[in-house]
């Protein structure tokens, strides 16, 4: 029983989708249970993998082997280590929450949760595949469902997007301007953030290719690949093949993380995204490019990685500060969040980059940890724009007396995603910033910088949107009174305060056993 | 040459496909003339019937690997053969389920529009057992002949007749360049059975004479710079003709450069590589990029064909059985999600009249199972997974990756970016956009059995491709003989040029 909780978690939300497609959509109820409870099963079915999980023994666990074609070398390998299972479980946490979140959808609702479903069903699949074929599968698996969300359900970003300092002076986001083409609508959004991820998807998947072709083995099982393909010292065009191989790969999957520079699609999809979507969508999309890339370079490159990942030591200072500045600038609220995740997710490649056993382990909790928070305010910035139909930050305010539950709850997401101590967030950061100390100070103290600025922005935000005088046109916005509606947001918030944490800790210090 | 026509009763056995699809050609159009009033959907479901049996004859073919060759192996009945006839007789009876309520629009000779189909599947048929230059050419012939009338078959529609015309002239032209390829190549070798011409010496006129040949059957296949007559005439023929015409001669045809390049043509490798790899590359390129200017969606699939094949071509230039695998593999996939999408757009056109891509706005709110499936076929042509086509252009990236053709993967890899775009501005339309007319759409039901079959075909092979491989992968046992072991690049060397 017990043994197969991968396929429980992974196969719960696509069966409830499938389901869904036979229910009609003048039963929204019965749709929202359907969406519901196949979440649920996914959820208490994690819970029990994360407790369940062996971190003296480590390694990977609960592992499932199913031969899907012979000619191809391909099988369905899940199996799920210290990294995975935080993973795994963040994401059912953010489905399940999401589909409350998502509770007062009327417009076809059952397409939505359909798509949602498979949405975080191919999230879950990619963090415990363990056949690259099954990786890239699930990854492509999880960009369609977001054009259709964001296009059916997603709002239009009109002229929030434009930015003003304190003064009132215009700024512009000048990577996004040159790749933005000013454009406001969902569409555009949607396709942008699909044309994206397919572009640096193949870019990814040629490099799968070429470790395919040139390990010999005929096989896509990264275990195999791991112990026996040998692709090092192979001159290429001027260089070695593992290198050519390795670039592909982590820019790849970079893309999603998303790092700068190829951050540009992520912040507008967030704004054009509905509120759940957004919430996996920062919350565990953005994972998979961390993921995806411990997966295939560090595990079967890993010469090549500790030779190579001062590139993303570099690069993301860029996304720290960068992010972090437009996010202050910017008046949208989705588009703050949004920006702040993408400076957030700079932090976890300083983590990977430093390639010690606190940092890396940090990088992963970082992770679980971002995507609670994260998770919170989109949830909530969700629910003030559900209110008052604007994310524009200058013409709200004073929301606190409307809503006193949503404020408080803010509060709190603020303080988490700050990393105030007695959050997940918090021992995180600690173990990032003490773990890549020895070998990038210059990037601790940017990142130190970082979290100054986040205190800066969501401060902003919390002020603009919560206290000070309250614009009368919004006179009619009410708190999240039913038990529907703050469901999610407790959720969120209890596991963020200290859950789990010294497990979590365990399993990650035996993840990757070739770190020294 | 000599033919040996003292044929054994096990010899006509061989036959007895096509033999019985004749005979019952034949009793399709008496019934027709003899109870003219007989409603015509009983003829196209007894064109069905007879389709159908004719599949189960092959498939207890297959079953009891039973072949052989007739007339001095003119024709052979290999696995492959057996492969590319279940596929085009499959390809057919979907055409014929998705035409019944289109044939209506007929004003003449409706009766005659399933023999004609019939006629054609036939003569493809034999294209797939053809195994020297005169049986391809004469059931290459045979088989575009009932097409010269199905394209223009909408007699009053001046697009229906200038699309006849453009293919009938381009037609004739490639049937010219055929013949005088097949009298090239038979002066230099002496020889037109295929299997005899691998010891062929290079010699100018060989070589201008397979490039004559590959001209024709790229007409065919429509692949550039072969491609000028497809967008008009996809554009203006009947749409369950046009689907046809996207599906059956593809792979009769493919069966046909797959003997020329893998038996006939095997030694000389090295040398037509190239050649496929500039038609595969500017087929890609071209097919995509001019597809996303398309205002139309039977022209935008049309571009789209012609990026597909140029992904076939790659599993061609591979050059290897398990390009060839993947080659079947593919034409699968693409059998399902491309008539599929034909189906669709046959039922949005009975429901508004026009196939402009604007009309599909808001499709999800008219039919949603329409638009759904839609969007599955649409996407399964660009290769997003759980669907037919990600596998299938997996194996076609697979195998030409084998074979260190580092250029056209990379080339293959941003088309599939491209495609994306396109199909998704179709998304757009269904999904996104609200309609102008809110009105529901009805679907007959033959057109849903084509649309459901499709569905299951584009979903199943994605999500379990192992007994198709399997299939694919007996079907092509023969090159394994003929195949020159794959030239793989060693470690040490990447040409980047091929």
């Amino acid at each position: 029983m017990g043994e197969h909780a991968l396929l429980y978690i992974l196969f719960a939300p696509f069966l409830g989708a499938l389901g869904l497609i036979f229910v009609s959509n003048r039963q929204p109820l019965l749709v929202r249970g359907i969406a519901a409870s196949s979440a649920f099963v996914s959820l208490i079915s994690s819970i029990y993998l994360f407790y369940a999980y062996d971190p003296v023994k480590g390694g990977f666990q609960f592992v499932e082997k199913i031969e899907w074609s012979r000619q191809l070398g391909i099988s369905l390998h899940l199996g799920v280590d210290g990294i995975g299972t935080p993973l795994v479980l963040a994401s059912t946490i953010l489905l399940f929450a999401g589909i409350f979140v998502s509770w007062h959808i009327t417009d076809r609702t059952k397409e939505f949760y359909i798509w949602l479903l498979i949405l975080a069903a191919a999230t879950i699949g990619v963090f415990m595949s363990l056949d690259l074929f099954f990786l890239y599968f699930f990854y492509e698996m999880s960009v369609i469902p977001m054009y259709l969300l964001l296009g059916m359900w997603g709002s239009h970003t009109k002229k929030y997007l434009e930015m003003s300092d304190p003064e009132g002076v215009k700024l512009r986001d000048s990577v996004g301007f040159i790749l933005n083409f000013g454009s406001n609508s969902k569409e555009y959004a949607a396709m942008k953030l699909v044309l994206f991820l397919s572009a640096f998807a193949v870019v990814a998947l040629m490099g799968i290719l070429l470790i395919y072709k040139y390990s010999g083995l005929n096989t896509f099982d990264i275990l195999v690949l791991r112990e026996q393909a040998n692709l090092m010292n192979i001159p290429v065009l001027g260089t070695t093949l593992d290198k050519i191989i390795w670039v592909l790969v982590f820019f790849g999957f970079a893309s999603i993380a998303p790092l700068w520079p190829m951050h540009s699609w992520s912040p507008v999809g967030h704004a054009a995204a509905p509120a759940a979507t957004s919430m996996l969508h920062a919350g565990v999309l953005m994972k998979l490019g961390h993921f995806s890339i411990i997966r295939v370079a560090f595990e079967i490159l890993p010469e090549t990685t500790r030779e190579m990942m001062p590139i993303a030591a570099v690069l993301c200072m860029f996304s720290i500060i960068y992010g972090g500045f437009v996010a202050f600038y910017a008046k949208d609220t989705k588009y703050v969040i949004g920006y702040s995740s993408s400076s957030h997710m700079g932090y976890v490649f300083l983590g990977m980059a430093a390639l010690s056993y606190i940092s890396l382990s940090g990088a992963v909790i970082y992770m679980f940890a971002h995507a609670m928070a994260t998770g919170m305010l989109f949830a909530m910035a969700g629910w003030v724009y559900d209110q008052t139909h604007t994310r524009d930050i200058p013409s709200l305010g004073g929301l606190s007396n409307k809503m006193p539950f949503i404020s408080a709850c803010f509060m709190v997401a603020c303080m988490a995603s700050i990393g105030m101590p007695g959050t997940v967030n918090f021992i995180a950061e600690i173990m990032i910033v003490v773990g890549s100390w020895n070998k990038y100070p210059l990037q601790v103290i940017v990142a130190m910088l970082g979290i100054v600025l986040t205190l800066a922005y969501l401060f902003k935000m919390m002020r603009g949107l919560f206290y000070g005088p309250m614009n009368q046109k919004y006179g009619h916005a009410h708190d999240a009174i039913s038990t529907v509606d703050r469901l999610p947001l407790l959720i969120m918030i209890s596991v963020s305060i200290g859950f789990g944490i010294f497990r979590c800790i365990c399993m990650m210090l035996f993840a990757l056993a070739w770190i020294h | 040459m000599i033919f040996s026509l003292n044929l054994s009763f096990s010899d006509l056995l061989l036959l007895l496909p096509e033999i019985f699809l004749t005979c019952w050609l034949c009793v399709v159009l008496i019934v027709d003339f003899v109870s003219p009033r007989l409603p015509k959907e009983q003829l196209a479901y007894l064109s069905v019937a007879g389709l159908v049996i004719t599949l189960g004859c092959l498939a207890w073919f297959d079953v009891n690997h039973i072949s052989g060759a007739l007339f001095g192996n003119m024709f052979v009945l290999d696995r492959m053969a057996i492969f590319f006839k279940v596929f085009i007789l499959g390809a057919t009876i979907l055409v014929i389920l998705s035409s019944v309520e289109y044939v209506n629009r007929f004003t003449l000779f409706r009766g005659e529009y399933y023999v004609l189909v019939v006629m054609s599947a036939l003569g493809m048929m034999f294209m797939a057992s053809a195994n020297d230059l005169l049986s391809v050419f004469v059931s290459l012939e045979f088989s575009t002949l009932g097409f010269y009338v199905l394209v223009s078959y909408l007699r009053d529609d001046l697009a229906s007749n200038e699309a006849g015309l453009k293919f009938f002239i381009l037609g004739v032209f490639a049937a010219g360049l055929f013949a005088y390829g097949i009298s090239l190549v038979y002066g230099e070798t002496g020889q037109l059975v295929f299997s005899e011409m691998s010891s062929a010496q290079a010699t100018p006129g060989l070589i201008i004479g397979f490039l004559l040949i590959f001209a024709a059957l790229g007409f065919k296949i429509g692949a550039v710079p072969f491609h000028s007559w497809i967008p008009d005439t996809y554009h203006g023929a009947p749409t369950p003709v046009t689907a046809f015409l996207s599906i059956a001669p593809k792979g009769a045809a493919l069966v046909i450069l797959l003997r020329i390049f893998l038996v006939a043509l095997a030694s000389f490798k090295p040398v037509w590589v190239y050649l496929l790899v500039a038609v595969s590359i500017v087929s890609m390129t071209y097919g995509n990029i001019v597809a996303i200017a398309q205002r139309n969606i039977k022209r935008l699939l049309a571009y789209s064909g012609i990026a597909q094949i140029g992904n076939v071509l790659i599993g061609l230039a591979a050059g290897t059985k398990m390009g060839s695998d993947a080659i079947l593999f593919y034409l699968l996939a693409y059998l399902f999600a491309n008539l599929g999408a034909f189906a669709v757009v046959i039922a949005v056109s009975q429901a508004i009249g026009k196939d402009e891509i604007e009309d599909y706005r808001g499709l999800n709110r008219r039919s949603p199972f329409l638009a759904f499936a839609m969007l599955l076929f649409l996407l399964s042509l660009a290769g997003v997974p759980p669907l037919a086509g990600f596998i299938g252009k997996l194996y076609i990236f697979v195998a030409a990756i084998q074979e260190g053709l580092y250029t056209l993967i990379t080339v293959g890899l941003i088309n599939i970016v491209i495609s994306m775009y396109y199909y998704l501005i179709v998304v757009k339309q269904m999904y996104i956009n609200e309609p102008i007319d809110p009105s529901p759409i009805r679907i007959s039901s033959p057109m849903k059995t084509v649309i459901y079959v499709s569905l299951a075909g584009t979903l199943v092979i994605g999500i379990y491709p192992q007994p198709f491989t399997d299939w694919v992968v007996e079907a092509t046992l023969m090159f394994s003989n003929f195949v020159t072991p794959s030239a793989t690049a060693l470690p040490s060397t990447i040409h980047v040029g091929g």
